[in-house]
């Protein structure tokens, strides 16, 4: 279990973290979100004792880290795929880092089974592609077999394979009543794998909930889209019933508080007739936007204007 | 109705710009490609906008202008050094100072990974070290020419109580500070010329310090006909551009060759054109990845 | 802001004792298998060992022609300048965590900090021992052909010879060590690289140019004494590191002029420059943010 209390983090003038309040249970996987440069790594950092908290504290199963006997027997932690030394092996940075708690070599050839690095344990870790420095970073993790698992974006870079790996792999290390905390910008990937959300916005927390009370909060949970070849009949008849009908374009309602089945019953009684009935589904994309929508910190400007073409005749 | 969408969109052959040939033949300026002065322009940019450079260049000059000071201070009256000399014996800290300038602005590219985006915005790849060279030899120049002033100046307060004359019009004492100049930003086309072939800015400086100091100074330590040749072929033979004439004298007694000064300074210029054209051999032929 | 309350997991039982603790033993084992998984370090040694023994090769040679020759007299030659590969290894060392971003995957397994850069330090010593007396031995071959040339048997046991060895070794254990301290104070290879070069390599030229300038060559040759200029000069000289290492392989006074700190007084100066930039990096380590 992650705990972490008022975690504050100023640098000079700026705060990166801001008493931001959380915590990840074990059993479960948590999705840790948030814009970019929103004070994920930052916390993550914090959280390892790799930097100094300006104030508040962060636990882990009650401890601090740096007053764990075994860190890595209790945290696994994949940070950032660089942090390997480019000269050396796979193989001999996660046997160097066994050797450290003293892990026995064949759990290390356990590991790289486990991340299907068998391939590539042997050359020199400069060579390596974006997924293979991935699953080395995934393995490294994973080597003290630890209770608590702190994954900054695992799916970097994998190809759907890994990342229909990662997701099976991180599920069945909740099912065995693990912790796991991983921040991810895969919004569909993340629906799938993780149980709770904690979202967070310039350092500040924005949200800390279930998936589903998440994704309920999107814009379209629980709207009903109906195309009828007599759209204006059908919204007086819903308006008369208390929905809230919004038209659009092309025949096409969209309807809140209402059922699907209501919606149906509805326009039978009318007589309008129906091309097209459907309860939206709220996504985490969605309501992931709407929720930090005034936090990102960097949003590109308007698409530029086309090049115009120049006397030599460019395109 | 689906047929038309394929007739609807013009062949490549009915392209304007495809000459008969099928390829677009303007030249690189007039399409907006990589001249050598946009090329020049551009390693500028790089070159003053890395804090390094400033710091590299001010360093060298504190260590000269401070360890001619302080050797100043040891300086008495019949001592064997003339004025001018005494204000270049800061060059024992400059010369580093101008490899690790060198070596940083060779390696550069390979050791931050910018390679990548250079080259393939330079396909010709020759011009940007040309670029390199240029822009680096103009900053040893500079710092070189800071340096021997700001050192005549510091030391001309030991040079007075200890009656060391230093005339500007005398010839020995113009070949010196020019030597002196010269010998510097020759050791920093030198450090670009090894840092572009080796490509790790460690590995590089350890190459030209070993080739500069420790082979110079183990020779010295064993003086005799063998050692002095080698001496004398090797880069630190450039330095006697800024020796003082009883110096020169001196090593044209000695059992070594008879180079002179300026053939010291051939001898600096060689080393300096076989790492470039090693270093542009790789870098032409070979992956700059 | 969105709130929900989560249920209470379960804990995994904490089945790991304090026996998989990150002990110093294990983490020098793992410092170890870091050192020798690099292509540099062999390659330095390599160089070190056999540049040594060419370098005592070639002395011994140029002066076997002379008549008072003796072959132990150069014995050191190869090793009192082939100190720079230990130097250089210790910066690579001291210099690896950070400058390659590894420092994150080795602070989150040992977040107490200072046994890695403990660590590191005996790895690097054990590592330039073993260099260090391969070393020993190429220079003792190099000068063997020379000796017998001149028909001389050369006698390693007498005359201050073995202790000039031990010395040697121990001085190149201290560059080490050096670059190692200076390496973990700077992280960055270049700067620790120009420093160690300035501190070695160049400061004995700036030492000896002062001592040029302060001799009268017309006045030492007449009184036979030594000026007070240039026996300040030796001082200084002797309590720099190369200075302490001369005085470990050739023991007596260093220079004309400068005192006679005896092995333990050299390798006194020694440590008190490996701890010089060692210190100030043991606190950078621990106080401050690893970034």
């Amino acid at each position: 279990m992650i705990q972490v209390e008022a975690l504050t983090k100023r640098y000079g003038s700026t705060t990166a973290v801001d008493g931001l309040s959380f915590t990840a249970q074990s059993g479960m996987v948590t999705g840790f979100l948030g814009p970019n440069g929103a004070g994920k790594s930052t916390t993550m950092r914090l959280i390892l004792g790799l930097e100094r908290a300006t104030a508040g504290s962060a636990t882990i199963d009650g401890q601090r880290y740096a007053d764990l006997t075994a860190p890595l027997h209790a945290v696994g932690a994949m940070l950032d795929a660089r942090s390997v030394h480019p000269g050396r092996t796979a193989f001999r940075h996660l046997l160097a880092l066994a050797r450290t708690h003293g892990i026995p070599r064949s759990r290390v050839h356990e590991v790289i089974g486990m991340t299907g690095l068998e391939s590539v344990a042997g050359k020199r870790v400069k060579g390596f592609s974006l997924g293979m420095g991935q699953r080395l970073g995934i393995a490294g993790a994973l080597l003290g077999d630890p209770g608590t698992l702190i994954l900054d974006e695992p799916v970097n870079g994998l190809d759907p394979d890994g990342v229909m790996w990662v997701r099976g792999l991180v599920r069945d290390l909740a099912a065995q009543g693990r912790t796991v905390f991983l921040s991810s910008h895969l919004m569909h990937e993340l629906a799938l794998c993780a149980d709770r959300v904690v979202i967070i916005g310039r350092g500040r927390l924005l949200a800390d909930a279930s998936m589903q009370d998440i994704i309920d909060q999107s814009e379209r949970a629980g709207l009903i889209r109906v195309r009828t070849t007599e759209p204006d009949l059908l919204a007086q008849a819903l308006s008369q019933l208390g929905a809230e009908v919004i038209p659009q374009e092309n025949g096409v309602l969209h309807v809140r508080r209402a059922s699907l089945e209501q919606v149906g019953a509805v326009a039978g009684r009318v007589q309008a007739t129906v091309l097209e009935l459907a309860a939206e589904v709220g996504s985490l994309e969605e309501a992931y936007l709407q929720l930090t929508a005034d936090s990102v910190q960097y949003r590109a400007g308007h698409p530029a204007a086309p090049v115009s073409s120049s006397a030599e005749g460019s395109r | 109705m689906i047929e038309n969408v394929a007739a609807a969109r013009p062949s490549i052959d009915e392209h304007p710009d495809m000459t008969q040939a099928g390829r677009r033949v303007a030249p690189a300026s007039a399409r907006g490609g990589p001249t050598f002065g946009r090329v020049l322009a551009a390693e500028r940019i790089k070159l003053t906008s890395v804090s390094s450079t400033g710091w590299i260049a001010a360093g060298t000059v504190v260590a000269a202008v401070t360890l001619a000071f302080g050797l100043s201070l040891f300086v008495r009256p019949g001592s064997a050094t003339s004025g001018i000399s005494l204000a270049v014996s800061g060059y024992l800290l400059a010369q580093l100072g101008m490899l690790v300038l060198g070596v940083l602005v060779g390696a550069g590219e390979f050791s931050t990974g910018m390679s990548a985006t250079t080259f393939a915005a330079v396909p010709r790849r020759l011009p940007v070290l040309g670029a390199q060279v240029l822009l680096t030899a103009l900053v040893a120049l500079l710092t070189a020419s800071v340096s021997l002033l700001a050192s005549i100046l510091v030391t001309s307060c030991a040079r007075g109580s200890s009656g060391l004359a230093l005339n500007v019009t005398d010839p020995e004492t113009v070949r010196v500070a020019v030597g002196f100049v010269l010998f510097l930003t020759g050791l920093a086309v030198l450090g670009v010329g090894v840092g572009a072939l080796l490509r790790q800015p460690g590995a590089a400086l350890m190459a030209a310090v070993g080739l500069l100091l420790v082979a110079d100074q183990l020779l010295a330590a064993n003086p005799g006909y063998v050692a002095d040749t080698v001496r004398a072929v090797l880069p630190a033979g450039g330095a006697r551009m800024f020796a003082d004439d009883a110096g020169l004298a001196a090593l044209a007694a000695g059992p070594g060759p008879n180079f002179g000064a300026w053939g010291g300074g051939l001898v600096l210029a060689a080393w300096m054109v076989a790492a470039l054209v090693a270093a542009g051999y790789r870098l032409r032929w070979r992956d700059v990845t | 802001m969105i709130m929900s309350s989560a249920p209470t997991g379960t804990t995994v039982a904490e089945s790991v004792g304090a026996y998989s603790a990150p002990t110093l033993r294990r983490i020098v084992a793992a410092e170890w298998t870091k050192l020798l998984g690099l292509r540099s370090p062999i390659v330095i040694g390599l160089a070190t060992v056999v540049g040594a023994g060419l370098l005592t090769y070639l002395s011994a040679n140029a002066s076997s022609g002379d008549p008072g020759f003796d072959p132990t007299a150069g014995l050191l030659d190869g090793m009192s300048v082939a100190f720079i590969g230990p130097l250089v290894l210790g910066v690579l060392v001291g210099t690896g965590e950070f400058s390659t971003g590894a420092f994150r995957s080795t602070f989150a397994a040992v977040p107490r900090r200072l046994p890695v850069l403990a660590a590191q330090a005996i790895v690097t010593a054990g590592f330039v021992f073993l260099m260090a007396v391969l070393a020993a031995g190429t220079s003792v071959l190099g000068i063997l052909p020379a000796a017998a040339s001149r028909n001389i048997t050369p006698d390693l046991f007498g005359d201050g010879t073995p202790q000039g060895l031990l010395g040697a070794v121990s001085f190149h254990v201290a560059m080490g060590l050096l670059g190692v301290a200076i390496g973990a104070l700077l992280r960055r290879p270049v700067p620790a690289l120009v420093t160690a070069i300035v501190l070695m390599l160049i400061l004995p030229l700036v030492a000896v140019l002062a001592a040029d300038l302060t001799t009268d060559p017309l006045a030492a040759s007449r009184s036979g004494t030594v000026s007070a200029q240039t026996a300040a000069v030796n001082t200084v000289v002797t309590f720099t590191p190369i200075g302490a290492g001369s005085t470990l392989m050739a023991p007596g006074p260093s220079a004309e002029g400068g005192p006679d700190l005896g092995s333990w007084g050299a390798l006194l100066v020694l440590a008190a420059w490996v701890a010089l930039p060692l210190v100030p990096a043991a606190f950078r380590l621990r106080r401050r943010d690893l970034v």
